[in-house]
């Protein structure tokens, strides 16, 4: 990064806050600081949800995944336009018409008190973990690749972040959104757009496709019915749609997102937007993944992308063993570049031989690669994140014009702080009205409440700043972020539909039937390795199976209340 | 609001429903002519 690059960083992360500060000036009643206010039109709330939802782990991750593997990953998405209009139709006009600020106290209105603390606790804990994992998540790689201290990055990120979301509450969330969601659009266009033109020249785009395909790259759909697939269509449809109508149902983060502003048409126009959008460019960040493997099908990757793991190794007496497989590697590469160019000119009936030639060569490179972190986790360094998540970072600092390299680091970090900025929101909103109102300060001044309110976005910050700072992550970042999602959100989902079509269910026997299901999806998690998004279905279908038998056993005879 | 404007406003909903469950199936079926004409 030059001085060019750390000039449009600095600008973009700093004019967007600023301009929100500025937007958001003055003092606002309780109301307006956790709902917005009613200038907050439907396209800023459909960038905002957009923007909560993407975090920069996608960004990150996401094409490192495609580079890896394919671009299955797609079809994790396929439940979520179906879960956005089951939003839109069912959930929205209820939270508009209760007023409610947060969506357990509607849990609290159609159940009781201890329920609406069961929803709230939940979402706390997963929310609170993965606020820590989205900062962690690009500081561990920002600060490895650019040489930037880790807990300073972490503190930098976060600290602005926390600063501006304090101070202005939904409203800043909502207006900082849209345009750090307008910036990732562009900046990511633009990565696409280069990417494609540093194609090599050997092959046409429709040849690179063809090749990439051939090797197993564009996959998008599998309609397998094996359920120990992470990604088929199936998974994604139906595990994908309880995990997203939880997420944008059930989720505050999000449910704060689209009841900013206080109109039921703007919040509808805002989630059915991101229902046409999201998979497109979901397929698009993949697209570029698989672009950047064909690009190093012509220029020489590195042999792992995690190059200052791979230094330290170097640096620590396994220089001689590193040297063998990388001159393995190199031959690999020249062999593999060889047989790419002979599949694209063969004939069709040469086409076969040369394409298993060319498969052979690229399991041997994975190997080599395997092999590679082997020596590094004998060497003592072993990474704290999956290799593949340092792949799009390598190709935009190594690839990329300068100027387009600040762009592109500023796309991390406004991804990161949009996320950020929308889950503290929450989680101090939440921790405001589900517990501290109710059982603490139960009449104070609304005034109280909004500094109540601001002191444990504060406070949630911190807790983030200090899981990120302790954090190791165990898996590649998106991975991480959605199985946390999957293994808590199908017994909060549960409760909400309960609440909404089971009308005979009281609190008790929901409250039962969603520790009962969490337990479960807990013991599942632990002893088998079906594919997580199926904890969703799971959590949430033993709760809505066990709320009504518990309620004609054990609870039998406790009033229903009516259905709000 | 009216009974009869309720029912406009159900209805019209109930066509941007429809309509982005069409643009969802469209966009499925696209994704998977690319996998067949790709993979």
């Amino acid at each position: 990064m030059n001085r060019l690059d750390y000039l449009v960083l600095v600008a973009t992360i700093l004019a967007i806050p600023l301009y929100g500060l500025w937007r958001t000036r003055g003092s606002a009643s309780l109301g307006q600081y956790l709902k917005g206010d009613a200038s907050i039109r439907w396209a800023t709330i459909g960038l905002s949800v957009l923007a909560t939802q993407a975090g920069p782990i996608t960004f990150l991750s996401m094409p490192g995944q495609a580079y890896e593997s394919c671009i299955g990953f797609i079809q994790n998405y396929f439940g979520q336009p179906l879960a956005l209009i089951v939003v839109c139709a069912v959930f929205v006009p209820i939270y508009q018409r209760l007023k409610v600020y947060t969506a357990y106290q509607y849990l609290g209105q159609r159940f009781d008190r201890k329920t609406q603390l069961l929803g709230a606790f939940l979402f706390l804990i997963q929310r609170g973990i993965a606020a820590g994992i989205t900062i962690y998540a690009p500081a561990i790689i920002l600060s490895a690749l650019l040489g930037w201290r880790l807990n300073l990055t972490i503190w930098l990120a976060g600290g602005l972040v926390i600063v501006y979301t304090v101070i202005g509450g939904t409203k800043i969330v909502s207006i900082t959104q849209r345009y750090q969601m307008i910036v990732i659009l562009i900046g990511m266009a633009i990565a696409f757009a280069v990417a494609v033109y540093r194609l090599s020249p050997d092959l046409s785009f429709q040849n690179t496709l063809f090749v990439a395909g051939k090797m197993g790259k564009l996959e998008a759909v599998n309609f397998s019915v094996d359920p120990h697939k992470r990604y088929t269509f199936w998974s994604g449809l139906i595990g994908g749609f309880f995990l997203a109508l939880s997420y944008f149902g059930a989720d505050q983060s999000q449910v704060q997102r689209y009841l900013a502003g206080g109109s039921l048409k703007e919040s509808r126009l805002g989630l059915l937007f991101n229902a046409g959008v999201k998979v497109p460019m979901q397929f698009f960040i993949l697209l570029l993944g698989a672009i950047v493997f064909m690009f190093y099908q012509f220029e020489k990757p590195p042999v792992y992308f995690n190059q200052p793991a791979y230094q330290r190794a170097m640096e620590s007496g396994y220089a001689p063993e590193l040297a063998q497989l990388q001159t393995q590697s190199d031959e690999v590469f020249t062999r593999k570049r060889a047989a790419i160019r002979a599949v694209s000119t063969a004939s069709s009936t040469e086409r076969d031989t040369a394409m298993n030639t060319l498969r052979k060569l690229d399991a041997k490179a994975h190997a080599l690669r395997d092999q590679t972190k082997a020596v590094l986790v004998q060497a003592g360094v072993d990474p704290k994140s999956k290799e593949s998540d340092y792949v799009f970072i390598t190709f935009i600092l190594q690839q990329m014009p300068h100027g387009v390299v600040g762009l592109l680091i500023a796309v991390i970090l406004c991804a990161t702080m949009s996320a950020m900025a929308a889950t503290l929101n929450a989680l101090g909103s939440t921790t405001a009205i589900d517990f501290y109102r109710p059982l603490i300060r139960p009449n104070a001044s609304d005034h109280h409440y909004v500094v109540a309110a601001q002191a444990l976005t504060a406070a949630w910050g911190l807790i983030a700043i200090g899981v990120a700072s302790f954090a190791s992550l165990v898996e590649n970042l998106i991975e991480a972020g959605n199985i946390l999602g999957s293994v808590f959100y199908g017994s909060i989902l549960g409760l909400f539909l309960t609440a909404f079509f089971i009308r005979r269910v009281t609190g008790s026997a929901v409250f039962f039937a969603a520790l009962i299901a969490q337990m479960l999806v807990f013991v599942l998690f632990a002893t088998t390795n079906i594919g997580y998004l199926w904890y969703n279905f799971i959590g949430c279908a033993a709760v809505l199976i066990l709320a009504p038998v518990l309620q004609q056993t054990i609870f039998r005879g406790t009033e229903a209340h009516a259905a709000v | 609001m009216s009974a009869q404007d309720d029912g406009d406003n159900a209805r019209s909903w109930r066509n941007s429903y429809s309509v982005a469950l069409s643009i969802f199936a469209v966009e499925v079926m696209l994704l998977y002519l690319f996998t067949l004409r790709f993979s």
